[in-house]
């Protein structure tokens, strides 16, 4: 990072001395928001910023209902009942209750906490409400029924221009960061890379094209499939489709299903059933890999990507969700609209391999200045900052 | 008595005779050595030459008496007891002016060398003391050896004591020597500007005989012994340049990026918003993939371009968008007026019928800024050329972009620096000239750095 970047992030976290910065969401474990918070508030510690985190309480219906409004407001189809939306307000007045409000600023995570606003005019304080998912094609009925209490927070933030909302408060972009030192980012010795190739039978005689993500149609793996086919024409290389089945999810094992009938036991492609915690094992695929894919239909943010780009490994994507904030076309990597398209991309890698080389170190690069932790630091940092500065020029 | 002496005359002639040529030889010898010592010493231009002379001339002829008396004594008719006994005294007599002159020159050489290496008066004085004691010490044991007195358990004591003083000053004497060796070889003086090895640098404030101090570039004081110094290798940069009227304080910028909310599917939406926009978005929109991309390419790609040649198409206009200069602009509000122009121009043609994607809108952002203070202040180039080397890029970003264009400076910090405080208007021409937009941003730094060195030369 450098030592004078170091020097800066102090500097700016002395001037939130005194303030306690109470971070809110609905779990201390699972999903990617407890991962961020896990990692955030250690070091907001170790900066000499006050930061706390405490969970909502819920019974499994409440969460229930808030998994979906979470698929509602993805925009995908989701019967919502009165008694739904009854269930979450019981359950926020509830938290409104019991849980202490004691921070100076309050950053409420998603929108399972985001009732939690009602409290605002009793005891003042800032309010910031950090959106984690895409919320530009909600269900409408969704959407205005968590529009209301997001336009009560003094700032909202979302994770891509694209996810956000026309809102009347200060909105910010702040996007998702890697952990470099994690198990799923750090350099592993070629020993581990080799063992796990040797595991899932892997052979390095070709270059390897990989796609690590749940079986999922969204994230289109036959569409990978049917590419490498096209790309595999011209140069000689093997697919790995790498990824886990759902607990939550009834789809994944008819996908699985429908990507191992479409392999058809062809001898250069492997469909791996990795399961959860696998960090290392996905690192080792990944870092043992000439060209990453992630052709998704749909994304979030795509994060993925960026432990991808870390490696240095040239990676061809699609340009939905959050993915061309992290690949710049031609620049850190390649985006692609179609299995035409990914298989042109594929090829042009693999004939390329200077190029390819050019664009993985690129694309490190672009994730080191970008999306590591420490940069979602400093923005959390100036975020804080921010709330008591309204002018776009801050002279600390 | 006369009888005597007309009976003996040749017992007393011939020791007289041995003590009088032994004068003569010593008188001429002194003469013809001291005379050979000052050509030799005058050649050499040594300071200590006068001490040298003067503590030793007169002791040399005293030596030569002494021996002298001591000749005679030993071709005299004098019992053999009598002539032992003699000879050691004069023995005992010659080491005791031997020790008197070691101990005045060494006094008046370490009162000459200790106070150039800023010794303190206590410890010359110390320092002397230690000398005299030593050579007192040695004068006694010879001349208790003179004497036939055992001096072993003497010396067991006298080295017991060295041994203890030894490990006592351990970390003293390097450094000692060192300041001595530094002071005499004048590699490093008090002004110079100096780098270690290990990192610390800094203009030399002070050096003594323990250590140098040295004031750094954020105006810290660094302590380094003077042992370190020739431990580890040193750039010497010499002299201090000339100083600035006032300091040169660098700033640091870190940005946050604000969503307006405000997106554009097409050429018309574009224009429409971007011509009401505040203008902190077309400071975002034609900065920022130069901060994302510092280290990737020199070219900047402003937003506009990039989305209308992807999202819509558009290479042309792209490219006319991605040909204006952000360097010839001095304020944003006439970048503004010319990117609207050259969009408005374009849609003149009737080329506007495309639209983007969904997903591929045109999102206006803006920054907001916070810029704050580092611990570097420079007072002349090569404090300032140092400093230039260790700032962070936010700083660089901010002294060369944002201060000229966004706060409307009209020129970025450095130039106006060095025309107005360091009296360098050429310099900072030349700096101003650089189209910093066709650098990355260290190539930016590099450019610099070689640029000032090459004045500093």
């Amino acid at each position: 990072m450098g030592k004078s970047a170091i020097e800066e992030l102090k500097l700016v976290a002395a001037k939130l001395a005194g303030k306690v910065i109470q971070n809110i969401n609905s779990t201390f474990t699972g999903g990617g928001v407890a991962e961020i918070l896990s990692r955030m508030v250690p070091l907001l510690g170790q900066l000499g910023v006050d930061a706390r985190w405490n969970v909502i309480r819920g019974d499994d219906a409440f969460f229930q209902v808030t998994k979906k409004f979470h698929n509602a407001l993805h925009g995908r189809d989701e019967r919502i009942t009165p008694k739904d939306f009854a269930v979450f307000q019981e359950t926020t007045q509830k938290n409104i209750r019991e849980i202490e409000l004691y921070g100076d600023i309050l950053f409420i995570h998603d929108p399972q906490p985001v009732g939690l606003i009602t409290r605002k005019k009793e005891l003042g304080k800032k309010w910031i409400w950090r959106c984690h998912i895409d919320v530009s094609h909600p269900n409408e009925e969704m959407w205005n029924f968590v529009q209301p209490f997001v336009v009560q927070y003094d700032a909202a933030v979302f994770s891509a221009p694209s996810f956000s909302r026309e809102l009347p408060i200060r909105q910010f972009l702040i996007s998702p960061s890697i952990d470099p030192l994690s198990d799923k980012n750090r350099d592993l010795p070629q020993e581990t890379i080799d063992s796990v190739l040797g595991k899932y039978g892997i052979p390095k005689d070709k270059p390897i094209i990989t796609q690590v993500s749940r079986f999922d149609y969204l994230k289109d793996p036959v569409g990978v499939i049917e590419a490498f086919e096209i790309a595999k024409k011209s140069v000689e290389c093997r697919l790995v489709l790498a990824g886990g089945a759902a607990a939550d999810d009834p789809e994944s094992d008819k996908v699985l299903a429908e990507v191992r009938e479409r392999a058809s036991n062809n001898p250069d492609i492997h469909i791996l059933l990795i399961p959860p915690g696998s960090d290392i094992e996905i690192n080792a695929l990944q870092s043992a890999s000439t060209i990453i894919v992630q052709k998704s239909l749909r994304e979030g943010f795509g994060l993925t990507v960026s432990e991808a780009l870390w490696k240095a490994k040239p990676v061809i994507a699609s340009a939905v969700g959050g993915i061309p904030l992290q690949v710049k076309n031609k620049l850190t990597g390649l985006l692609s609209h179609g299995i035409p398209g990914t298989a042109y991309a594929l090829r042009q890698l693999l004939t390329n391999p200077e190029y390819a080389r050019w664009l993985g170190n690129n694309g490190r690069e672009h994730v080191r200045h970008n999306f590591l932790i420490t940069r979602h630091l400093k923005d959390y940092l100036l975020l804080f900052l921010s709330l008591e500065h309204p002018e776009d020029i801050i002279h600390l | 008595m006369i009888q005597w002496l007309i009976e003996n005359w040749l017992e007393i002639a011939i020791p007289v005779l041995a003590f009088l040529v032994t004068c003569g030889i010593g008188l001429w010898l002194r003469r013809i050595m001291y005379s050979t010592l000052l050509f030799w010493l005058a050649k050499a231009k040594w300071e200590g030459t006068s001490i040298l002379i003067t503590t030793t001339r007169r002791p040399f002829l005293l030596w030569f008496v002494l021996l002298g008396i001591d000749i005679a004594i030993q071709v005299s008719a004098l019992p053999p007891e009598t002539k032992g006994t003699t000879g050691r005294a004069i023995g005992s007599l010659f080491v005791m002016s031997l020790a008197w002159v070691f101990i005045v020159l060494s006094e008046r050489l370490l009162r000459l060398y200790l106070p150039r290496v800023k010794t303190p008066e206590r410890t010359i004085a110390i320092s002397i003391n230690i000398v005299r004691i030593v050579i007192i010490v040695i004068g006694a044991l010879v001349i208790l050896d003179i004497w036939g007195v055992p001096t072993t358990p003497l010396l067991l004591l006298i080295l017991v004591a060295v041994v203890a003083a030894a490990l006592a000053f351990r970390t003293a004497a390097p450094n000692l020597f060192a300041g001595f060796q530094l002071s005499a070889t004048q590699q490093i003086r008090v002004g110079d500007y100096i780098k270690l090895e290990t990192g610390e640098e800094g203009y030399v404030t002070e050096m003594n005989w323990n250590n140098t101090r040295i004031r750094a570039l954020d105006e810290s004081t660094i302590i380094i012994p003077n042992s370190r110094l020739l431990q580890h290798t040193v750039i010497n940069y010499g002299r201090p340049l000339k100083k600035a009227k006032e300091p040169f304080h660098f700033h640091s910028r870190t940005h946050l990026t604000e969503l307006t909310g405000l997106r554009a599917k097409n050429l018309r939406e574009l224009v429409d918003i971007l011509n009401k926009a505040p203008e902190t978005v077309v400071y975002f929109h034609t900065h920022h993939f130069m901060e994302e991309h510092h280290y990737l390419t020199p070219e900047p790609a402003n937003d506009f371009a990039v989305w209308v040649a992807d999202a819509l198409g558009d290479e042309v206009l792209g490219e006319k968008l991605a040909s204006v200069d952000t360097f010839s602009f001095p304020d944003l509000a006439s970048l503004r007026e010319r990117l609207v122009g050259v969009i408005e121009e374009h849609l003149a043609l009737g080329s506007n019928s495309r639209e983007a994607m969904p997903g591929q809108e045109f999102y206006f952002m803006k920054s907001v800024s916070l810029i704050l203070p580092t611990p570097y202040i420079t007072h002349d180039l090569r404090e300032f050329v140092e400093t230039l080397r260790k700032v962070s890029l936010g700083s660089l970003y901010f002294h060369m972009f944002e201060s000229r264009l966004r706060l409307g400076r009209g020129l970025n910090d450095f130039s106006v620096w060095l025309q107005d405080s360091l009296n360098e208007p050429e310099l900072g021409q030349e700096i101003a000239r650089f189209d910093p937009y066709t650098y990355s941003l260290e190539g930016l730094r590099s450019a610099l750095i070689q640029l000032i060195e090459k004045r500093i030369k």
